[in-house]
């Protein structure tokens, strides 16, 4: 069969899964976007909702503590049909969200940057898998599924995410830093991506062209393009709006965490708990901890920056202040990329099992804390800790594996000998 | 007409119909007495009985004192107490309105509310004022002098009254004082439903009288038996009241507890309050039916009015006439009683009192006796007519909806009893930061049309620990109809120093205020109409108490788990496992053999 066809049926199978699941269980949207591991208060729904309605009624949504999420949407949202009573437009627009997010990544697979970027050639690149497998691994994930289901705003910074990875892997420096400064402007921690997909895009504009662009003059043009594409959308956001309000309460609420709802993550618990006098102090700690993962990765893993962005987006499901599964779908999606590394990860079976683990006991234990009052905060805690560590011996698992390959192209005679890091 | 006199009876019997219904018409005629009645006097006191079906007694408590505004300006106090006087000077408080309540009116049973509900709080304290102030941020301030005042004041916890408990409405309150000689006035509403109204209140509250509760009225409210009622609310009012042509200002202060008494409880002995069952040879037994024996018996309803008087059911006798009263006229008259007239009463006092008959013989007043105590008794007796009670409005009952701690849905239900009338009113709700409701949710339904009742919305949303959700509705209810108010909210989780010590308790929410706009005040004022639903108690999910250096140090450990390994890649060399053993250098084992030898040299050096 040839590739249009088969991205064809691929494409169509995915949406009438989705719209099959929309028109067949009308309650399931509801019900999946009341549930705290998919809807966080920065991407969910029902708050989205909340939010064009005010701003529809004159209302600032920003000048209240329901809604967080960024103030273009409003008049995106507010288009559409009211999804209470005409819920089929919203429905085919998070569908053709997710068919377009796995577009990209199909794109992504085939740009071949994940196997052989430009200095490093990998010796085990003939393994991998087409794009077809990896976009059919996006669409057919149950989380990506129930994530569509629940339309979280984070569908879309996936989707942008998704976009920038793609144009950045074919050397498009506009496009790439417009999706990229979209996605900044929707959830503000994919602007961290910035520097590995920045190396990427070097890279490949290197291969393409006969000789490599003065890397200073590149990186200040983009840096520069990003400063004033993010300007454009936070000034065009104020005009909205008609004050500079909502950065408090969307860029604000994330930095600061007042709404402590639960999630997969680990930080609502951590400062539900702490001491009153310690907050800020681990709240700076905890953003600092985030952010030092991309010098340091980026350094070190120079030559395979497709592979420091797919690290840092799984870090990024771990370690944010509200992470949901649309955050780990997006990690797991990509990993697959580096079907090369496989063989060299050691715990994938630990691993996988414990996000299994975690998916199926932790909306249980969810369950006996909030609904039958038979088990308490420190159930769904513990389980949130269970996901965290899972997605975390994944992050650090293949980064060995991807090291160690490294290795092997370094020193071929070390192949399959057991190493040991000094 | 006379069966919609039957209906609404308490104690329907064909004979007494015509004069129950004169004593109804009769009730309103002497509620406009009690208004205005005060108007040129500097003090004034009544107290209003009035027996409620179902052995109830509702006893209401009124006292008012003027001051003029020219010698309240000088901070010349004669009958206005003077910590309450330089309290309002200081926070330039113009009008201000203080409730403590407890219990529920029972509207089903009870009927209409006393003062039309104007002199009413929801449970737990209620305060609103008028300040006067340049700007918001001044008014604000003056605000929380006012609410800490006050609660020095009145030992209550109104300090608490903080910007997530007060809001600015918008439609519900109007000022019943006369203002042209102030501008900016301020309005600001504060509750505390979660605040146990007691005895410590109700001691500064006597003490703003001016007989103390030593003499008149006043000296029949006791602790024991006010906070034991099944519904009790204390008010103070303080509004300036001016003259036609908008002089003469007076200040005037007015005070009211209303109480519900259950009259059997109340007469229970305080060294012996559990109620016990009567010895089965004191129960009047129903012998129709076929278990009736010996030892087995159904009680028989008595239909007798009990028999009761005022010292025992206020547990202190009443001492006489407060004399700053007037000695003569309708002010003279301090305690009255609303019963048919042919309900039996005896007044027991050593003094001189005088009996005098109103409102077609349905209202008896007494006038005191100065310096001996006075005390009214009545008998058990069999009635044949009874007093109807006015059909209230409006109905409402508002509850939380759905379970578990995440979320639920709130449900108001409006029921307008009137078959002609449609009432419009303002429905007022005052949320904590905590409780999320969602405006898109909001439906509102009547059952007898679909046109949308909603006709003006006012909504200022919750800021998380900084304001609470404002919400005020202007609606339409058709006559006879029903409007069911529902709208989603999200409960949020709080860090663990803001629970209570009582967390899994819940937290309370104010009650809803309803303000009727069409029907005017059968009082003939401009108090207005009022309504207020009970409190809620809202459960919101709870953290464990008993952990946080435990989640601190698991959390901690998932994330040096993450960094440490990660970090560890990232900082460090791959060597082969055979190199590290042939340098011998590598890893701990090396190091310490190094230290080992260069410890060697040095002692063996030496």
């Amino acid at each position: 069969m040839p590739i249009d066809q088969q991205k064809a049926l691929l494409f169509g199978a995915a949406a009438a899964v989705r719209l099959l699941l929309f028109t067949a269980f009308p309650s399931l949207p509801n019900l999946l976007t009341g549930r705290v591991e998919i809807s966080t208060p920065v991407t969910s729904f029902k708050r989205l909702q909340e939010g064009v309605f005010l701003y529809t009624h004159n209302v600032s949504p920003y000048d209240g503590g329901v809604f967080h999420q960024a103030p273009l949407l409003l008049p995106l949202f507010s288009l559409l049909p009211n999804p209470a009573y005409y819920p089929f437009a919203t429905n085919l627009l998070y569908t053709i969200v997710d068919l377009l997010g796995a577009n990209a990544l199909m794109h992504i697979a085939e740009s071949g940057q994940s196997a052989t970027p430009r200095l490093f050639k990998s010796s085990r690149k003939e393994l991998r898998w087409s794009s077809i497998a990896i976009g059919a691994g996006f669409l057919f994930n149950p989380f990506t599924i129930t994530t569509c289901i629940a339309r979280p705003t984070s569908a879309l910074t996936n989707l942008f995410i998704l976009l920038a990875m793609a144009k950045a892997s074919q050397g498009a420096g506009s496009t790439f830093v417009l999706a990229l400064s979209v996605a900044s402007y929707l959830a503000m921690h994919p602007i961290l991506l910035f520097p590995p997909l920045l190396v990427l895009c070097y890279d490949v504009r290197a291969t393409k062209s006969k000789s490599a662009p003065n890397p200073l003059a590149f990186t200040a043009f983009h840096v520069l393009s990003l400063v004033v594409a993010l300007g454009g959308l936070l000034y065009l956001s104020a005009l909205l709006t008609g004050s500079w309000e909502f950065l408090g309460a969307t860029y604000g609420v994330r930095l600061l965490l007042p709404d402590l709802t639960p999630n997969v993550g680990l930080w609502w618990y951590f400062f539900t708990e702490m001491f009153d006098s310690f907050r800020e102090f681990f709240l700076g700690v905890f953003w600092l901890h985030v952010v030092s993962y991309v010098p340091g990765l980026t350094i070190r893993l120079r030559k395979q920056p497709l592979f420091v962005a797919v690290t840092l987006t799984g870090i990024f499901a771990v370690f944010t202040p509200y992470p949901s599964i649309a955050d780990g779908t997006l990690y797991l999606s990509l990993v697959p990329l580096f079907r090369h590394l496989f063989p060299l990860m050691r715990y994938t079976f630990l691993a996988s099992s414990t996000i299994l683990y975690a998916s199926f006991i932790g909306p249980a234990f969810y369950y006996l804390w909030i609904y039958a009052g038979s088990g308490n905060a420190n159930f769904f805690y513990a389980i949130t800790l269970v996901w965290s560590l899972g997605l975390s011996v994944i992050v650090g698992d293949s980064l060995y594996a991807a090291l160690r390959d490294e290795l092997d192209v370094e020193r071929p005679e070390l192949r399959g000998k057991e190493v040991k890091r000094i | 007409m006379r069966s919609h006199c039957l209906d609404n009876s308490f104690q329907p019997s064909p004979r007494g119909c015509n004069a129950a219904m004169l004593s109804f018409l009769s009730l309103l005629f002497f509620n406009l007495l009690i208004t205005f009645t005060a108007a040129g006097q500097d003090y004034y006191e009544r107290l209003l009985l009035r027996p409620l079906p179902q052995s109830a007694l509702l006893a209401s408590f009124n006292f008012r004192s003027n001051e003029s505004s020219a010698s309240f300006d000088q901070q010349n106090f004669r009958y206005f107490p003077r910590s309450l006087g330089q309290i309002l000077q200081h926070a330039r408080t113009k009008e201000l309105h203080l409730r403590f309540s407890l219990g529920r009116w029972d509207a089903e049973s009870w009927g209409q509310r006393p003062w039309d509900g104007a002199r009413e709080g929801g449970t737990g304290v209620e305060l609103w004022a008028w300040l006067e102030a340049q700007s918001e941020e001044e008014a604000f301030s003056r605000w929380l002098t006012l609410t800490n005042a006050l609660s020095g004041l009145f030992c209550a916890s109104l300090n608490f009254i903080d910007a997530t408990k007060t809001i600015r409405p918008v439609m519900s309150f109007q000022p019943e004082g006369d203002h042209h000689n102030s501008s900016n006035l301020h309005l600001l509403h504060g509750t505390l439903p979660h605040e146990v109204v007691c005895t410590e209140n109700l001691t500064p509250f006597l003490k703003l009288l001016p007989c103390k509760g030593k003499a008149g009225v006043s000296s029949l409210l006791d602790g024991h038996k006010l906070f034991d009622a099944s519904w009790q609310t204390m008010s103070i009012d303080v509004r300036p009241v001016c003259g036609k042509d908008g002089a003469d200002c007076v200040l005037e202060m007015e005070q009211s507890v209303d109480m519900v008494l259950d009259i059997d409880r109340s007469r229970r002995p305080r060294d012996n309050p559990i109620p016990r069952p009567l010895p089965i040879e004191e129960i009047a037994c129903d012998t129709s039916k076929h278990y009736n024996a010996e030892d087995t018996c159904y009680p028989l309803h008595k239909s007798a009015e009990p028999g009761w008087n005022l010292t025992e059911i206020f547990g202190r006798p009443l001492k006489g006439a407060c004399p700053l009263t007037d000695g003569d006229g309708e002010g003279a008259n301090t305690v009255c009683i609303n019963t048919p007239p042919e309900r039996i009463i005896q007044a027991n006092t050593t003094g001189q009192y005088l009996e005098t008959w109103i409102a077609s013989d349905t209202v008896r007043c007494y006038k005191l006796p100065t310096g001996s105590d006075f005390d009214l008794n009545l008998p058990e007796q069999e009635m044949t007519t009874g007093l109807i009670l006015a059909t209230p409005p409006l109905f409402a009952a508002r509850s939380i909806n759905g379970h578990g701690q995440e979320r639920g849905s709130i449900q108001a239900i409006i029921r307008n009893p009137s078959a002609t009338d449609a009432v419009e009113f303002v429905y007022l709700e005052s949320l904590p930061w905590f409780m999320k409701p969602y405006l898109h949710t909001l439906r509102a339904r009547v059952d007898t049309t679909s046109t949308n009742p909603i006709q003006e919305t006012y909504y200022r949303p919750a800021v998380d620990r900084a304001r609470g959700t404002h919400l005020e509705l202007r609606m339409l209810i058709p006559a006879s109809s029903t409007l069911t108010l529902t709208y989603d909210f999200e409960k949020a989780i709080l860090r663990y120093t803001e629970y209570p010590p009582d967390a899994n308790r819940g937290f309370d929410v104010a009650p809803a205020v309803l303000k009727l706009l069409s029907s005017q005040s059968s009082l003939g004022d401009n108090k207005g109409v009022y309504l207020r639903t009970t409190s809620l108690l809202l459960p919101l999910p709870t953290p464990d108490f008993s952990m946080p250096y435990n989640v601190i140090i698991l959390t901690s450990t998932v994330m040096a788990l993450g960094f440490g390994n990660i970090f560890n890649l990232l900082v460090r060399r791959f060597v082969g496992a055979e190199e590290v053993m042939a340098l011998g250098a590598g890893g701990l084992r090396g190091v310490v053999a190094a230290r080992v030898a260069a410890m060697r040299t040095r002692l063996l050096g030496r």
